[in-house]
């Protein structure tokens, strides 16, 4: 009862703390928030949730003397004579019809005053040169890209499209440079050729950007099916970020509230415990309690958070609840552990800065190598030799539908770490207080 | 049983590696009075009451505090006891009744016995308006009372106070001085440590002078006053050549135990009219310039430097 009044005590104590709430619930809740906007927003972007782009552009090139392209390489196969008329031809695509409407104008002024009285969001503006400046080795090429300040989003779109093409497009000049440089006199006619041909595979990509760019964003038709595999698709990315985010400040959130045990020290607080007719072992249990409690009410409300606020799909009640488990009980008896090692408070900060974080970003590196299979398997590896790996190993069975069996195995094996942290940290405490 | 004394120091030893902090201690308090330790810093006040509350293992001798044996019976002991720190030791996070409250769970009080004790103890400590603001807003006075409710909550046989009226304004001061003896009244056992002399003057039923970790004297205020006969002693501060002045006066007849300290030349005289003149006349003799006069009948003060050869200070 008493152990119990002390626990209490502690979480009001913690829940006070503007700074516990700030690490425990808001920046877990926050990083989740700022990915699920980055990604959501091009997850969403352009079908049902976002109005089409309005784009001006005034094509002004008026073509390179060495420049043609063949059609062949140009997607949709339109003809382009000049630089400015690819570019054209590439933002009048059929694949990004559904995202932009572009309308032509022949002067740059026209442009941008469509786009100051709002009739337009985006005026792309192609100069004179722009081919030349292509053609010739020591120019740069530039295209004005003037946008209505109040927008981001699909300006930014547009603008990614650009680049991407623009970069296609100046490694077209290095490999022209390069030819130029290593080639002899009798070579340099080639250049022309070197450069159809490196221009064709960067189209080449250029179409496979589109392709992936349009896979994510755009559900045409708005059918409900294609809207669920969006959200879907964003939340496989920002499931496993909020379940890290989760773990990790679980730890912090077990240091921290064990810390507490040093800090009613350093407070006298502990000593004037000792005071009363409450027996040692009663008030251990009750910080130790304390810290079992806060990870608990942390983890359950960012679990719920997660849940109401993204939608995130934790997995099966059974699985969820046994990683949760997981999780509560190697954040809480690892926080005991270290902090038993620990002279006085002033040491915490070492302990927060080193063994925290890079325990943490160990147990994390599976969801950092979600892309990429080989790196997987090694970060797998290593994040197992850290508490928090296997706190994350729950999370992601839980979330990709694993076996409750295999789940089970995996909370059996954190519970192991946590019953050896908990017997280390707690003979450490008796003996310092006794 | 109820005459055997409240608390019973035997022979209590404590060190810190190389420093001997208490040096066997034993001193008796009665039950109901009011007992002072008093000395200056470091002195072994608090080790001693560490020790008494069974925060400290002793290494040596042992005590009991209404017939329990601090080594024994722990527990028994913490029972009766309600104790103050010295360093103020609540929750900041906390409002004053929220702190008491927890406390007084420690204590074992439930329910409305606890909300009863918890408002009796705001309205003694003078807190009831202001008991739900948090500790840490308090003032320090305020800090102080709170910490001293904290241990009178469950109505302890016993209480110890280790100097609850350090640094605090003067309303607090007297609010927890008037408690002190208030609870005197109310039949509890008072051990009280200190190093205003005032204080263990105007409190104590009994009071042990401590230095250097020993128990130099120990009994009421006139026991301890006849120590140093009826001797007057007079403090002159000076602007200069204090020890020399200092020296000269050891020279002079009826003058005892000469100190000198922060400016100020301290001297025990058996007749203040014989010896003034001789003083001051020194003073002159080496030009030392003298800016205040002080005497004072015999005190606990003069005692300290009676036993100790220096002066009782902060
Ligand atoms: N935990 C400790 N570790 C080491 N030395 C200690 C410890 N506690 C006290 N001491 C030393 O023991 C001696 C007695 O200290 P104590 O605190 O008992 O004196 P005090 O009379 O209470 O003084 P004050 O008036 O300053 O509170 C001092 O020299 C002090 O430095
Ligand atoms: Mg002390």
């Amino acid at each position: 009862m008493k152990a119990f009044d002390i626990a209490l005590k502690d979480l009001t104590r913690s829940f006070r703390s503007a700074f516990a709430i700030v690490f425990m619930f808001g920046v877990p809740l926050l990083v989740t928030g700022l990915f699920y906007v980055m990604f959501g927003n091009i997850a969403s972007e352009g079908g049902f949730s976002l109005p089409k782009t309005k784009v001006v552009i005034a094509n002004l090139d008026e073509g390179g003397p060495k420049f043609q392209v063949n059609p062949k390489n140009i997607p949709g196969g339109k003809k382009a004579e000049t630089m400015g008329e690819l570019v054209v031809s590439i933002l009048q695509s059929e694949e990004m019809a559904d995202l932009i409407e572009v309308a032509l104008t022949d002067s740059a002024e026209s442009a941008r005053s469509a786009v100051d009285s709002q009739a337009a969001q985006v005026a792309i503006i192609i100069p004179a040169d722009f081919s030349h400046q292509f053609a010739d080795v020591d120019e740069e090429a530039f295209i004005e890209f003037y946008q209505d300040p109040t927008l981001t989003i699909g300006p930014a779109i547009i603008k990614a499209v650009l680049n991407r093409f623009l970069d296609g497009m100046s490694g077209v000049k290095i490999a022209v440079t390069v030819f130029l440089d290593e080639a002899d006199e009798s070579q340099r006619g080639l250049a022309g050729q070197v450069a159809q041909q490196y221009l064709k595979i960067s189209l080449a990509e250029n179409e496979d950007m589109e392709d992936e760019l349009l896979e994510t964003r755009n559900p045409s038709g708005g059918a409900q099916r294609k809207e669920e595999e969006t959200q879907s698709l964003l939340l496989s990315i920002v499931g496993p970020i909020m379940g890290g985010m989760m773990v990790f400040y679980a730890f912090f959130t077990g240091a921290s509230t064990a810390q507490s045990i040093l800090r009613e020290e350093e407070e006298r607080t502990l000593p004037r415990l000792f005071t009363t007719p409450t027996p040692q072992a009663v008030i251990l249990t009750g910080k130790l309690f304390s810290v079992f409690l806060t990870v608990c009410v942390q983890v359950v409300v960012l679990i719920l958070a997660a849940r109401f606020i993204f939608g995130i799909q934790w997995g099966e009640p059974k699985s969820a609840s046994m990683m949760a488990a997981g999780i509560i009980f190697t954040a809480s008896s690892f926080g005991i552990f270290i902090n038993s090692f620990l002279k006085n408070t002033k040491q915490g900060g070492v302990l927060f800065g080193g063994v925290l974080t890079v325990t943490g970003m160990m147990g994390m590196i599976k969801i950092f190598a979600m892309n990429s299979p080989a790196a997987q398997t090694m970060g797998d590896a290593v994040s197992l030799l850290v508490p928090q790996g296997w706190a994350v190993r729950g999370l992601t069975q839980s979330m990709s539908g694993e076996s409750p069996e295999s789940i089970f195995l995996t909370l059996l094996v954190s519970l192991a770490w946590s019953a050896v942290f908990f017997v280390v940290g707690v003979w450490k405490f008796n003996r310092r207080y006794a | 049983m109820s005459d055997l004394p409240a608390i019973e120091a035997l022979d209590l030893r404590k060190s810190f590696g190389e420093n001997r902090a208490v040096q066997g201690v034993s001193f008796q308090v009665n039950r109901g009075e009011i007992f002072s330790l008093l000395g200056p810093n470091g002195a072994g006040k608090t080790t001693t009451i560490s020790m008494l509350s069974c925060l400290l293992r002793p290494d040596d001798g042992d005590a009991r505090v209404m017939g329990r044996s601090i080594r024994s019976d722990p527990s028994g002991v913490k029972s009766v006891l309600g104790v103050v720190p010295q360093e103020i030791a609540l929750y900041e996070d906390l409002s004053a009744r929220e702190n008491l409250t927890f406390w007084g769970k420690m204590y074992d009080l439930r329910g409305s016995k606890l909300k009863a004790r918890v408002d009796e103890v705001l309205e003694v400590i003078g807190l009831r308006d202001r008991a739900n603001e948090r500790v840490g807003k308090y003032s320090g006075g305020m800090k102080r009372r709170v910490n001293i409710g904290v241990a009178l909550l469950h109505k302890p046989q016993v209480v110890y106070m280790d100097e609850p009226t350090v640094g605090i304004d003067p309303q607090s001061r007297r609010n927890i001085l008037d408690n002190v003896v208030r609870l005197k009244n109310e039949g509890m056992t008072v051990l009280y440590t200190t190093h205003y002399m005032e204080e263990a003057q105007e409190l104590s039923d009994h009071i042990g002078i401590m230095d250097h970790g020993k128990l130099i004297a120990c009994g009421t205020n006139e026991e301890l006053v006849k120590l140093v006969g009826q001797q007057t002693r007079i403090d002159l501060t000076l602007n200069a050549h204090v020890e020399s002045v200092a020296a000269a006066w050891r020279e002079i007849e009826g003058v005892s135990h000469v100190a000198a300290e922060n400016g100020v030349a301290t001297a025990l005289v058996n007749d203040s009219n014989l010896a003034l003149p001789h003083l001051f006349e020194a003073a002159s003799r080496l030009s030392a310039r003298i800016t205040s006069v002080n005497i004072r009948e015999p005190n606990l003060e003069a005692v300290f430097l009676h036993l100790t050869g220096r002066a009782l200070r902060d």
